[in-house]
């Protein structure tokens, strides 16, 4: 074939549209802060802080799926190692945020809010189911999420399969809940060494981690090596001003920035209510679907006592999960559009929306089941000083492994 | 005449693997491949991939959002390292890079 077909226009829509139509967006994304709050403070702030989520994640393309699936997939860490180092971001400002509502740690409480769950075989096990359909579905939940918002059809299929499997896991969870999660024993470093004991040991596992992946990759060179300073001497103030716009809004944001900005984030939503989380609003969503075809799912057991993304059975729209979760995909479509980087992407095969949904299915039931995303069960669960977060993500790693090889197998 | 491939619309990660396939199926005394993707992330991945087998990249911008990678064989390749730098310069003026 040759290159023929690859020479037309840049764009079809005149650069004066687009832009009108990128602060269009914006104006809305805004209109809507103002409606909301409106309503109530706690929705506002959720939106604000899924908008900015959102963001983070489509400018910075953070996506946990690859950063799991990348080590297998292209001996490449980069995207972990930003994730490593968000999480070590926010490690130090949960500790503080739950040392204040515990101030002894030994005395046997829990923060409530603390995304600190039992250890035992249902988490691993839906460590493994996540791991391997965030690498089918090429995606983890937050990152279909953002995909949406930045116009992949495909990840449509993938949120069909998370809400359907999240609502399996609804079903099924009484059950589990009575086999593994209710006689697991929840292991909170705090409360056997303190917070500065539990911030050493994360500290040095995060670290240890990080130069894992450095060892693993070596023996190759440096996908991206860190950039000199630019040559930017004689810069007018406007210069400037029109280069940070630029650099926030229009140009991709290197991965650290991005993972290192969602660790304050998260941080910042843990002061103010709870840490991140999506999969608890979402299997809310699906409760409510199935509901309207006579198969709501029976009261959860054990609810009260977990914190984090526990399944929800029926549940009402107007709460700030709802619009923390709109407003990831929302604050993505915004951040794909001011890039011009939005578009409705078909995949030409049908497999892939199969493959998608079928991915998506794992993901939903192992999330349901281990209470929490990538999100929720890792990046705050691991800051949340647990030993949860660590032996979900070890079980992730394992699953995104068998990931690769399912997909290494599907042309 | 260049080899061409069309991977638009692809999930995560087609785009790149479906690139290291065709580049390891080009006919003997085919040199270049042609690949037209709307999937920023692998504006890094195809490169990197390609890199390692011996080729070096050239990024155009051809519409909005889509890319057209230009793989070509090359010694000057198997020097990793400054293929990076090349691809990131390409990628910072096409204002789609991550330094």
């Amino acid at each position: 074939m040759s290159s023929q077909a690859l020479s037309r226009p840049l764009a079809g829509t005149p650069v004066g549209l687009r832009s009108l139509r990128k602060w269009a967006v914006v104006a809305l994304a805004l209109a809507a802060l103002v409606v909301i709050a409106g309503i109530s403070t706690d929705l506002a702030v959720f939106w604000a802080v899924g908008l900015t989520f959102g963001f983070i994640l489509q400018r910075s393309r953070l996506c946990f799926a690859s950063a799991f699936r990348d080590l297998f997939l292209m001996r490449e860490g980069r995207n972990m190692k930003a994730i490593l180092a968000g999480m070590g971001v926010a490690s130090l400002g949960f500790a503080f945020i739950m040392q204040k509502a515990v101030p002894d740690p030994t005395a046997g409480a829990l923060p409530t809010q603390a995304h600190v769950t039992p250890v035992g075989v249902y988490l691993v096990l839906g460590g493994l189911l996540f791991g391997v359909g965030m690498v089918v579905a090429g995606g983890c939940v937050s990152g279909t999420m953002y995909r949406i918002g930045e116009g992949y059809v495909a990840s449509l299929a993938s949120l069909g399969g998370i809400l359907l499997g999240l609502e399996l896991a609804a079903h099924s969870w009484n059950w589990w809940y009575a086999v593994s999660v209710g006689i697991s024993p929840i292991i909170w470093l705090p409360s056997s060494v303190g917070y500065a004991g539990a911030l050493a040991i994360t500290a040095a596992l995060l670290l240890a981690a990080y130069f894992g992946i450095t060892w693993w990759e070596s023996g190759r060179p440096p996908l991206f090596t860190p950039k000199k300073a630019a040559e930017q001497a004689a810069l007018t103030f406007s210069d400037k001003v029109a280069q940070t716009w630029r650099g926030i809004f229009v140009k991709g944001w290197p991965m650290m920035s991005g993972a290192l900005a969602l660790g304050v984030l998260n941080i910042f939503a843990f002061t103010y209510q709870h840490p991140l989380g999506v999969t608890g609003e979402l299997s809310s969503w699906a409760d409510r679907g199935s509901s309207l075809f006579g198969w709501a799912a029976p009261p959860i057991a054990g609810a009260s006592q977990l914190a984090g993304c526990v399944l929800t059975a029926g549940g009402s729209w107007l709460t700030g999960n709802f619009t923390l979760d709109a407003g990831v995909i929302g604050g993505a479509f915004v951040a794909a559009v001011l890039a011009s980087e939005f578009k409705v992407r078909w995949p030409r095969q049908r497999r892939r929306y199969v493959q998608s949904a079928a991915g998506g299915l794992g993901m939903g039931y192992g999330a349901g089941l281990a209470v929490g995303c990538t999100i929720g069960a890792f990046f705050s669960a691991i800051p949340s000083l647990g030993l949860n977060g660590w032996i979900f993500g070890l079980s992730l790693l394992i699953g995104a492994f068998g990931g690769v090889k399912i997909i290494q197998r599907i042309p | 005449m260049s080899n061409f491939l069309d991977v638009r619309g692809e999930i995560c990660p087609y785009p790149m693997m479906q690139a290291v396939a065709a580049l390891k199926k080009l006919p003997a005394g085919e040199s270049t491949l042609e690949v037209l993707t709307d999937h920023a992330p692998a504006l890094s991945t195809i490169p990197w991939e390609a890199a390692k087998l011996g080729y070096e990249a050239d990024i155009e911008e051809v519409g909005s959002p889509e890319w057209k990678i230009t793989l070509r064989k090359s010694e000057a390749a198997r020097d990793a390292k400054a293929v990076m730098a090349r691809m990131q310069d390409q990628l910072a003026k096409l204002g789609v890079g991550q330094e």
